[in-house]
């Protein structure tokens, strides 16, 4: 891409299992500092999206890139080249880039997950900690006679800071798992902080909390976009968390891309009102 | 405190080996149960703390084993050794800790070979895949063909054991008994550098893949490098533990490297607790005292005031052993320690201590 604002572009993204299309020609793009959020019905596709950016699954076919650099890059082969059904097959016959998820969070897109993934069998801190290893400089020799103290030292500071901005220092060595709802929320999404990023993906982060709940969770996520000078793409059920918070939406339905804009063009726009509410889209 | 206890147990164990006579089964226990040690703690690095089931032990440990002993064997003793096959093919030594060495980085070339497309499968594909790699490597290391590097089914002896590391005077008689220490020291260090690599940044990563391999996945630890990690270091721990295991029995023959042993050392790690080294330690000490030390009266008939007790008689032993097992596994689920650590036993009695002030 040429616009140097731009974070993260979607070209063309397909995502077919077997003779399932969950992902139709998907086109986006989500400029630096900005809330993006993409929303749909259930079973819509938006996951399978986030997962195809997060190195989870490689898509069929299209292509991803990140601050300008192409890091996924797909094109349908295989026996996949016959059950096929989305268009644009001979655009990516480039090199093919199918980089692993820790790759992906290497380069700076961390994320959290619907159902919450925390490491079960850690505390609060060790969680956060965790997620400093990828940015160590140390090798397993050096590492495991501790002669890197200086970098652990920075790594538990920095751990301890991140969990001091939601005020879970103070529970920092109680078992994740133990924590309650709302706030294994907030750890999930301070652990994916740690990884530095620069772009977040939230995976429906108010799933299961309360209206009051989910209104904190806002200001958060406005809080650590500034803080943090993140870039921020989510997924989202609750409907005035999403039009409170994002700058842009992408609305898809069957894995196609039905309506985008701000909050009040996508509220107006007749085509979402039928994939919400039912009935004819003209 | 650990250290205080760890250290309290050393020094006895030194002063028991200078009174009481080398014969004791006190130090057959010792001497064992330090190898089995090893052996658990390496094995509970894969199976407690990276979620890798892995069944390689007996192969890892026989790889170790015999790059040992091929390398020990001193030159003028070949000839004896070899006798089949004209003195063997290597005709120079190493010294003693360079050939331990390099018995672990032998197990650990062998793991890395075999964890690239082994490490791919998950859970019981794994571990049938790692007991077929013991079993073959068992079988190839018998085959004829390979005889004058590892004579073949025919026994390896005559290389350096424990008692050499008892320190003699002038006239031959021993001066210092060091041969239960020093196995206990050597065992006692790799699990201390087992133990810092478990509690550093790497260790975490490691429990982060065995507590959700997405998520550790997508927070950037490398599941394919940090698995094949920790199984060539587990890997090389129990080559070495197998080196070890060979000086302890003073020779080596690749038959005797089956899968039972495997499973023994499964039990201790069970036993102990999985994912605890502290229970790994603790359990094959006791293991090894069970099957060899305490319970061996029961295969004798024994009589008490001219009464002969029943059902005492060879072979009892192994069905009273099998039972406090199943008892051990039915009362402590989780093993000795659970996941406990030798310091968080004091952290929780302080703890307790301090509560009531409160």
């Amino acid at each position: 891409m040429t616009d140097p604002k731009n974070v993260l572009h979607l070209d063309h993204l397909t995502m077919q299992f077997g003779g399932v299309v969950a992902v139709n020609d998907l086109t986006m793009d989500i400029n630096e500092g900005e809330i993006v959020a993409l929303i749909g019905p259930n079973g819509a596709g938006k996951t399978t999206a986030f997962n195809a950016v997060t190195g989870i699954y490689a898509p069929t076919n299209g292509e991803i890139s990140f601050h300008g650099t192409p890091i996924v890059r797909n094109h349908p082969c295989g026996k996949m080249r016959k059950l096929y059904a989305g268009t644009n097959a001979d655009l990516y016959k480039d090199r093919v880039l199918r980089p692993t998820p820790d790759q992906i969070t290497r380069l700076g897109i961390a994320r959290t997950f619907q159902n919450i993934r925390l490491f079960s069998g850690m505390t609060v801190f060790e969680n956060v900690l965790t997620a400093r290893h990828l940015r160590r400089t140390s090798n397993f020799i050096t590492a495991g006679l501790h002669l890197n103290g200086k970098e652990e030292a920075l790594m538990r500071e920095r751990s301890l800071a991140l969990l001091d901005t939601v005020g879970l220092a103070d529970v920092r060595d109680e078992m994740a798992v133990s924590l309650p709802y709302g706030r294994q929320r907030l750890l999930e999404i301070i652990r994916a902080l740690a990884t530095d990023p620069t772009l977040l993906l939230l995976d429906e982060p108010a799933a299961g909390m309360n209206p009051q709940e989910t209104m904190e969770l806002g200001q958060f996520i406005r809080q650590i976009k500034k803080d943090f000078n993140l870039t921020v793409f989510i997924i989202e059920h609750h409907m005035d968390l999403v039009m409170n918070i994002s700058d842009r939406i992408y609305v898809i339905e069957f894995g196609r891309q039905i309506a985008e804009g701000t909050p009040a063009q996508v509220q107006n726009d007749p085509a979402v009102i039928a994939a919400y509410l039912g009935g004819d889209a003209e | 405190m650990s250290a205080l206890i760890v250290f309290a147990f050393y020094a006895a164990v030194f002063i028991a080996e200078q009174k009481l006579p080398p014969t004791s089964m006190l130090f057959t226990v010792l001497k064992k149960g330090a190898v089995y040690a090893l052996v658990a703690v390496s094995m509970n690095l894969l199976n407690g703390f990276t979620g890798i089931f892995s069944l390689g032990q007996a192969g890892f440990m026989l790889v170790g084993a015999y790059t040992y002993a091929i390398l020990t064997i001193p030159v003028a003793a070949r000839a004896s050794v070899y006798q089949y096959f004209n003195g063997g093919m290597i005709q120079f030594t190493v010294p003693f800790v360079v050939a331990l060495l390099l018995a672990g980085c032998a197990a650990a070339v062998f793991a890395w070979l075999i964890g690239l497309p082994v490490l791919r499968l998950k859970s019981d594909y794994l571990a049938i895949a790692t007991l077929g790699f013991a079993e073959i490597t068992r079988a190839i290391f018998q085959w004829n063909q390979l005889g004058p590097l590892t004579n073949g089914s025919n026994m390896l002896r005559l290389f350096p054991i424990f008692n050499d590391f008892n320190i003699k005077d002038a006239s031959g008689t021993v001066a210092v008994y060091l041969s239960t220490m020093m196995p206990m020291l050597i065992a006692g260090l790799c699990i201390a550098l087992l133990v810092l690599l478990i509690n550093s940044t790497y260790g975490r990563a490691l429990r982060a893949i065995k507590d959700n391999e997405i998520a550790a996945e997508a927070m950037g630890i490398n599941l394919a490098s940090h698995k094949q990690l920790a199984f060539c270091v587990s890997s090389f721990f129990t080559g070495i533990a197998g080196a070890m295991l060979a000086m302890y029995q003073t020779s080596v023959q690749a038959k005797s490297f089956t899968s039972a042993m495997t499973y023994e050392i499964l039990l201790i790690v069970v036993i102990g607790g999985v994912g605890s080294v502290t229970g790994s330690c603790l359990s094959s000490f006791l293991f090894v005292a069970c099957s060899e030390w305490w319970l061996r009266f029961l295969d004798e008939k024994q009589f008490i005031n001219g009464f002969e007790v029943p059902l005492l008689r060879n072979g009892f032993r192994l069905v009273v052993f099998s039972i406090i097992i199943m008892i051990v596994v039915l009362f402590f689920r989780r093993g000795i320690m659970g996941t406990k650590e030798l310091p968080d036993l004091f952290k929780r009695r302080r703890a307790k201590e301090a509560t009531p002030h409160d």
